[in-house]
């Protein structure tokens, strides 16, 4: 199947603003005649989600959401730009499962590949804050504990 | 060290709150493809106290850490514990309180960003979405992807385009072309602005004067093409080319798009248009539901007034000719047995056999109540009861067959061929098993069969001794048993029989004391059936030869052919078109049908014209001409009036106007015919009943056990329809 998605890259660069304005409007007339096609709507998401902006992406999960309730046809697609989604927002459960799913049907693809090589990465660099943030609260905590003692053996 | 793991307890608790109401969902992890990594390694050796690994390594870190770890490890379990959802496939860590939320746990109360209702939305709406099936892409979906669709209809897919036009953009001194164009337009022109507004563009084909120094100069110089001006380049050219290629594709692109959208929407169309058409059935099927209500609501007042009427009368004896309101205006619903709810519609479920020849006339009192039926060459039409479906008795009397019946209650008229008309008391069949006259005329009660086949050989000797009859009759009510004294018996002459015409009586119609009878002399007569005196006669041939004035127009040449034949030739006979089993018969009948209401008439006769009368007057004062052919049957009811013919149509006319409201047509002549405001049930020379439902304008038939010859005769009441057929069987429906 000729699966033709883009590389999580492709995900971090922005449509200009005069761009996605003209995405939007299309949307909302067609919003306004009251049938969205498939195509508008997801050039509407797409932009959204290369967007910087972090309502922008949660708008343009959401959109994407929809698509995929929508079209089952599309949904193996949108297995793809839903994980790539969630993960530019940082939801890396969710974009690991959808990720994982999109796997499960396609094993031989390389951008769900590259991409869930990015979601554990980042997963990983969170997983150091943590443990900064652990060894951090350790210390104050031995700190605190320390004082109180002290007190205490005062008294 | 209680205090102090309290203390530390107590600080991490404000992290571990907050963060756990931030993470509603804590959902084990699915599987990764990829191997444990490093950091995973190490997360599952500080945290698999917990998961209940025995690992040597991870006993010296729990055990190195263990004021830290327990506390805030157990705190978190437990909340993660509480929320834990697990999906499908096993998942391979069983919590997710790890590092990586821990991690995430800063930037969320940093406050840089709050979680939104669209986050949780998204989230919350991921459990369901991974549960949906994902079907194989097909279609439109397999050759399009949408980032290729994407890629065709962005704005900036017609950057290419535009830039390639204004490669062609040839340098020129200002020509001023848009103040000629704002002009021409009828606009007013602005002081000259700057190059910067856009150059002009203009076709590469044209070949323009180009003034190198301004107009002063006037010579001209040779022409030169705005294309040789510009070189472009072979880099520029291929690329050129490329992209002209891409936008084909992309245009190839956005076609199958538009094409899959609007098959989409025909399918759409075309499921709407199927609900639409379903609605407007429901509709139709209200409709009839409403005119049935009504004529429910008409025989509930009916039987209102009647109870009213009956309650002063209840204690005198019933009189003789206590002749009840006529069924066939009655358009309530009838009283039936309960079981006759539970039969299927449209079957025959009871066939009464006992005549020889072809039915000729039949009529019953009320559903499961007594049916009189009449064949050809049988003077004596059959009482059956309908209830048990055994035959009562036999109608005796007429000396040739009999052409029409109607049956009210006990009361009964028959018209026969010999051209008299029988009044009968059905309750006195009951008694001996013979059909009776009323009370004056006498007949004699007998249940022997044998004697019955003595009366019938001795022939016409009793002839007309009236005298006799008064007399005797007692005695023979008694039970006596005397051949001669029955043979003696005649029922001719009785004054009870209405004699009259000359000619066959093939129709007529009674209601309380007022009998109407039409016959093959072409006269209509109407009679008092308390005196048993004819009061008025109506001639056809007078109305046909003497025209009124009508308003549907001239006489069509078939009908005039048909007068003509009437009133000239001396009997009338028509050959019948074929039945469906192809015999055809010569129809005699010149009086089709008759039926009247108050003093209004309307007949249909052979010339095809279908007469209204004033009884009053004797005078038809309308005719309604359109068919072709004999009338052979007829009803109406207060708006319209149907007819059917030998010319295979039945008419429904409207009946103060006179116009033909509809034609129903057929495959062969229509011999009877019955309608209410939902349906017209006719016989129309085939095996099965043809049954039009007038609401949603469907034709369907009766079949199922039906009769095996044409039928001929058919009379309904509500839900029960009795029919006689060429078969020689009388078969009872359920409708």
């Amino acid at each position: 199947m000729a699966s033709d998605l883009p590389y999580a890259a492709d995900a971090e660069v922005s449509l200009s603003y005069d761009e996605l304005e003209v995405l939007r409007l299309q949307y909302q007339k067609e919003l306004a005649q009251d049938y969205v096609t498939v195509q508008t709507k997801f050039n509407y998401a797409w932009g959204l989600v290369k967007a910087p902006i972090r309502e922008h992406q949660v708008e343009g999960v959401r959109l994407l959401q929809e698509l995929y309730r929508a079209e089952p046809t599309r949904r193996r697609e949108c297995l793809y730009y839903l994980a790539l989604g969630h993960y530019k927002m940082g939801n890396f459960e969710e974009a690991k499962k959808f990720n994982a799913l999109l796997m499960e049907k396609e094993p031989s693809n390389m951008q769900a590949m590259s991409l869930a090589q990015l979601i554990d990465r980042g997963v990983a660099r969170e997983g150091y804050i943590g443990m900064a943030l652990v060894g951090g609260a350790a210390a104050i905590g031995t700190l605190l504990v320390a004082g109180l003692i002290r007190r205490a053996t005062r008294k | 060290m209680p205090s102090t793991s309290q203390g530390g307890s107590s600080n991490d608790n404000k992290h571990n709150a907050p963060r756990a109401a931030l993470e509603p969902l804590v959902t084990a992890a699915s599987s990764s493809s990829s191997g444990p990594t490093k950091f995973e390694l190490v997360q599952n050796a500080i945290l698999s106290r917990f998961t209940h690994r025995k690992h040597d390594s991870t006993k010296i870190l729990s055990d190195l850490a263990p004021v830290i770890m327990t506390p805030r490890m157990i705190n978190s379990t437990a909340n993660a514990s509480l929320r834990r959802q697990t999906i499908g496939p096993v998942p391979q860590s069983r919590s997710k309180l790890d590092f990586a939320t821990l991690g995430r746990a800063p930037l969320r109360l940093g406050g840089s960003r709050r979680i939104t209702s669209g986050d949780l939305q998204i989230v919350e709406a991921t459990e369901e979405l991974l549960l949906t099936d994902i079907p194989e892409p097909d279609g439109l979906a397999s050759d399009v992807s949408l980032l290729r669709g994407f890629n065709a209809t962005i704005p900036s897919a017609e950057a290419s385009r535009t830039r390639r036009r204004q490669m062609r953009n040839v340098e020129t001194p200002r020509l001023g072309l848009k103040k000629l164009g704002m002009s021409a337009r009828g606009l007013l022109t602005e002081g000259e602005e700057d190059g910067h507004d856009g150059q002009s563009v203009t076709s590469e084909e044209d070949v323009v004067v180009v003034p190198r120094e301004g107009h002063g100069k006037g010579k001209r110089r040779g022409r030169e093409s705005l294309s040789a001006a510009k070189t472009l380049g072979k880099d520029e050219l291929t690329r050129q080319s490329k992209e002209i290629m891409r936008d084909k594709e992309n245009i190839h692109v956005r076609r199958s798009l538009i094409h899959n959208e609007i098959s989409e929407i025909s399918l759409k169309i075309a499921a709407l248009d199927g609900i639409r058409v379903k609605l407007e059935q429901d509709l139709l099927r209200l409709h009839e539901d409403e005119l049935e209500l009504d004529d429910e609501l008409e025989g509930v007042k009916e039987r209102l007034e009647f109870e009213q009427s009956q309650r002063p009368q209840k204690a005198a004896a019933s009189q003789p000719f206590h002749l009840p309101h006529t069924s066939r205006r009655r358009k309530g619903p009838a009283f039936l047995p309960s079981e006759h709810d539970e039969l299927p519609p449209g079957v025959a479920f009871m066939t009464l056999d006992g005549h020889s020849t072809p039915l000729t006339a039949l009529d019953f009192s009320e559903p499961y109540g007594t049916l009189v039926s009449a064949s050809q060459a049988d003077p004596q039409p059959r009482v059956w009861d309908l209830f048990s479906g055994a035959e009562i008795g036999r109608l005796r009397g007429h000396t040739d067959s009999v052409r029409c019946v109607q049956v009210e209650d006990h009361v009964c008229l028959t018209g026969g061929a010999d051209g008299s008309v029988r009044l009968w008391d059905l309750r006195r069949v009951d008694m001996d098993g013979e059909g009776e006259g009323e009370g004056e005329r006498g007949g004699w009660g007998d249940g022997e069969i044998v004697m019955l086949g003595e009366i019938a050989e001795e022939g016409e000797e009793g002839g007309s001794v009236a005298g006799d009859e008064e007399v005797t009759e007692s005695g023979i009510r008694n039970g006596n048993v005397n051949g001669k004294q029955r043979a003696t018996e005649r029922d001719d002459c009785c004054a009870r029989v209405l004699e009259g015409h000359t000619k066959a009586v093939t129709a007529l119609y009674f209601e309380d004391d007022c009998l109407v009878t039409g016959a093959s002399d072409k006269t209509l007569r109407q009679w008092d059936l308390s005196t048993g005196q004819c009061v008025m006669t109506m001639d056809i041939l007078w109305a046909i030869s003497h025209p009124q004035r009508t308003p549907s127009g001239l006489l069509p040449m078939a009908n005039a052919m048909f007068s003509g034949a009437a009133a000239s030739v001396g009997t009338f006979a028509v050959p019948t078109p074929p039945y469906a089993d192809g015999s055809w018969d010569m129809y005699e009948d010149f009086v089709g049908g008759v039926q009247f209401w108050g003093y209004g008439l309307v007949s249909g006769s052979g010339d095809g014209a279908v007469r209204m009368w004033d009884m009053r007057t004797g005078q038809a004062h309308r005719t309604l001409l359109g068919h072709s052919a004999p009338v052979t049957c007829l009803q109406f009811d207060e708006i319209h009036i149907a007819s059917g013919s030998l010319d295979k149509t039945i008419r429904i006319w409207d009946l103060r106007a006179g116009g033909v409201f509809e034609t129903l047509k057929y495959d062969h002549a229509v011999t009877a015919l019955q309608f209410d405001t939902r349906k017209i049930v006719a016989a129309t020379g085939e095996n099965g009943i043809k049954v039009y439902n007038r609401t949603s304008m469907q034709h369907s038939t009766l079949q199922i056990n039906g009769h095996t010859k044409p039928v001929e005769r058919l009379r309904y009441m509500d839900r029960y329809m009795v029919s006689g057929g060429r078969d020689s069987a009388v078969k009872i429906w359920s409708l």
